[in-house]
């Protein structure tokens, strides 16, 4: 199959004179995992609706494989969505609930019965054919409205938070199946989740939401390691944010200035001029916890000192809450344990420690 | 030691229904084998005519337009029942338009039905307003025959079908349309072939409200009916208080009884297996 394009013309929606949906331009490839991520209300579900054609847009054209659609009714869109409660026909088996698609163009039983039995081979759940969906867990029912969906073959797969439903380890599975179903079946898919997570790691791209607008369009690793500002830093993954004033530029390293501890460098990736007020962010992954000042480096890095506040222990992490020894600013930090029990001694509740990042680690994110 | 108390706690509904339910029917039942007494009453010879007078081919020409009646009147009401209740379990101010049902009931039954004489009649609502644009010269004659019974079956049946049908189709999950339309189904085939087999329940309800009511009614055709609106229930009423006929009310009362107990369990009993057998049929597909 060869998945659609999809591209969303300055799509704007309202509700009741309440604007859910700000000027949306987006450009979907054929064939990408494409994800809608953001906090609840962002608008994410609406334009995901309007491309199903369950909407009709206040303004704005969506055009699929070059045609606009936004005229057609949703039975005639060569598009399918995965609804956030399944929506199986509960008065349906699971096979007829598959089927029902084909039943509605009137194909012959023994082709329903191949394509049907072929499908639910896909989502592997070939022994369950016979089953009402009120016999199926939940993983099984999502299964059954993958399948449904995909059985008509859409040139665009629309997932509406396929898996909120579910718990947490059903959930990862299922996202790897996804993504396995995808790369068998090469359509287009787009993705509206809440869950940075499951957008991180399957996505092509993202575009991040909030309050009715896209924010950022990127890959996963843009996203996360560039974000566009402070929202997106806070929304994907745990960060640490820093207030300050330009204070000195050289090159490639700027010096900034804050009231609570004193002068920092960080990686010139904007332009800035001295006396401008930005923000910088560094993520807890990146900034590292010791006794001693580190002396193996020649790049500029940050050091400060402060005191463990905070102790999560995790298995595969610990997380830290450094309070810094002046004005009490608290800092993120995560230690990933790599060697199980070769790590230097582990720290303790209470102890004096120093942090410090490489300059290059962090980055700005609002220049006023 | 365990006590039943369900026996209990039912004991006074159980004496009620005995009482005034269930001793009635089989006084009825007994009037009904009795011999016809010369003033009413009966006189306590057993005896058969009351039953051998069912098989007069008046009796059952009523019967059949009884049958006529009551099931125009079922289909009527479903037809009307099914978008009102779908507009009202969807509607913001459910409270509101559930209200407007239930406001006739606190009208006498008989007021209600006496009013369709004031729409109705010749010289009623529609006549008057039909007159006065011109589409009709002299008054039409809307009542007193069998579709003016049926129109005022159907109003007095669907608060009856409405109802149940809400409790339904409120239960229903409506994302399910969407998704009958996401997968290539036009609004009428998302309609017949999602929302309807999920509130076969609610619909089996309604049929039944409507249809055995309907069948016994006798206020209706008596007061707006005419020559060819003679239904069973008037029947029974003339027999017992002008002909003073007791038995022959009592048997077909009887007859009645029997004929819907049959229908009502035989509807059911369809219902539960043309399911059984869709699924069967599913099975073999596979």
């Amino acid at each position: 199959m060869i998945g659609g394009e999809l591209i969303i013309d300055n799509v704007s929606k309202d509700f009741d004179s309440v604007r859910v949906l700000r000027n949306a331009n987006l450009k979907i490839k054929p064939g990408e995992f494409f994800s809608l991520l953001g906090p609840s209300g962002c608008g994410k579900t609406t334009l995901l609706r309007i491309i199903a054609g369950f909407e009709y847009p206040t303004e704005g054209a969506v055009y699929l494989d070059g045609k606009n659609i936004i005229n057609k009714s949703p039975n005639n869109r060569h598009v399918n969505t995965v609804f956030q409660n399944y929506a199986l026909f509960p008065h349906l088996s699971v096979f007829e609930n598959v089927a029902f698609s084909m039943r509605l163009k009137k194909e012959s039983n023994e082709k329903i019965r191949k394509k049907v039995t072929e499908y639910l081979a896909l989502v592997k759940l070939e022994e369950h054919v016979k089953k009402m969906p009120s016999q199926l867990s939940g993983g099984q029912k999502q299964r059954v409205a993958i399948a449904r969906a995909l059985i008509n073959e859409p040139s665009v797969l629309l997932l509406d938070e396929p898996l909120s439903a579910l718990d947490a380890k059903l959930r990862q599975q299922l996202l790897i199946e996804l993504d396995a179903i995808h790369d068998e079946i090469g359509i287009t898919f787009i993705y509206v989740t809440h869950d940075q997570q499951e957008a991180l790691s399957v996505s092509d791209r993202i575009a991040v939401m909030d309050r009715a607008e896209i924010l950022q369009v990127g890959t996963p690793f843009e996203i996360y390691e560039n974000p566009a500002n402070l929202f997106i830093a806070n929304f994907i993954g745990e960060t640490n944010n820093i207030k300050g004033t330009v204070k000195n530029v050289d090159d490639d390293i700027i010096t900034i200035e804050t009231d609570s501890f004193g002068d920092f460098k960080i990686f010139k990736d904007k332009e800035v001029s001295i006396g401008d007020t930005v923000k910088v962010t560094i993520r807890p992954e990146k900034i590292r916890i010791s006794r001693e000042r580190p002396t193996d480096t020649d790049l500029p890095i940050n050091v400060l000192t402060g005191r463990i506040d905070e102790l999560i222990y995790s298995g595969f992490q610990t997380k830290y809450y450094v309070t810094l020894d002046v004005n009490g600013v608290t800092f993120k930090v995560f230690k990933q344990h790599i060697k199980y029990f070769m790590d230097d001694t582990p720290f303790s509740w209470k102890e004096n420690v120093l942090i410090w990042w490489y300059a290059k680690d962090s980055f700005l994110i609002e220049v006023k | 030691m365990k006590k039943n108390y369900g026996q209990i706690y039912t004991l006074p509904l159980t004496l009620w229904l005995t009482v005034f339910f269930t001793i009635p029917i089989l006084i009825i039942v007994a009037i009904s084998f009795f011999k016809k007494g010369l003033y009413g009453g009966v006189e306590f010879k057993l005896s058969l005519d009351a039953y051998k007078a069912l098989f007069n081919p008046l009796f059952l020409k009523t019967l059949t337009s009884t049958l006529f009646i009551s099931v125009i009147t079922t289909i009527f009401t479903i037809i009307f029942a099914i978008p009102s209740a779908y507009y009202i379990a969807r509607s913001k101010k459910k409270d509101f338009w559930i209200f407007l049902i239930i406001i006739p009931f606190w009208t006498n039954f008989l007021i209600r039905i006496y009013a369709w004489i004031a729409i109705l009649g010749n010289n009623g609502l529609v006549n008057n307003i039909l007159i006065k644009l011109g589409v009709i010269e002299n008054y039409v004659q809307f009542l007193y025959n069998q579709w003016s019974v049926i129109t005022v079956l159907t109003y007095v049946s669907l608060p009856f079908a409405i109802l149940p049908l809400y409790s339904t189709i409120e239960k229903f999950d409506f994302s399910l349309l969407e998704a009958a339309r996401d997968l290539g189904a036009s609004k009428a085939q998302s309609i017949y072939k999602v929302l309807l087999p999920n509130i076969k329940s609610g619909i089996t309800t309604a049929i039944l409200f409507t249809f055995i009511p309907t069948f016994g009614n006798y206020a209706v055709p008596q007061i707006i009916g005419g020559k060819d609106s003679v239904m069973v229930g008037t029947i029974i009423a003339r027999e017992l208080t002008v002909m003073r006929n007791w038995p022959l009310a009592s048997s077909i009362s009887v007859a009645l009884t029997i004929m819907t107990t049959i229908g009502v369990l035989l509807f059911s009993n369809f219902n539960k297996s043309k399911t059984e057998e869709l699924r069967e049929l599913k099975r073999g597909i596979k």
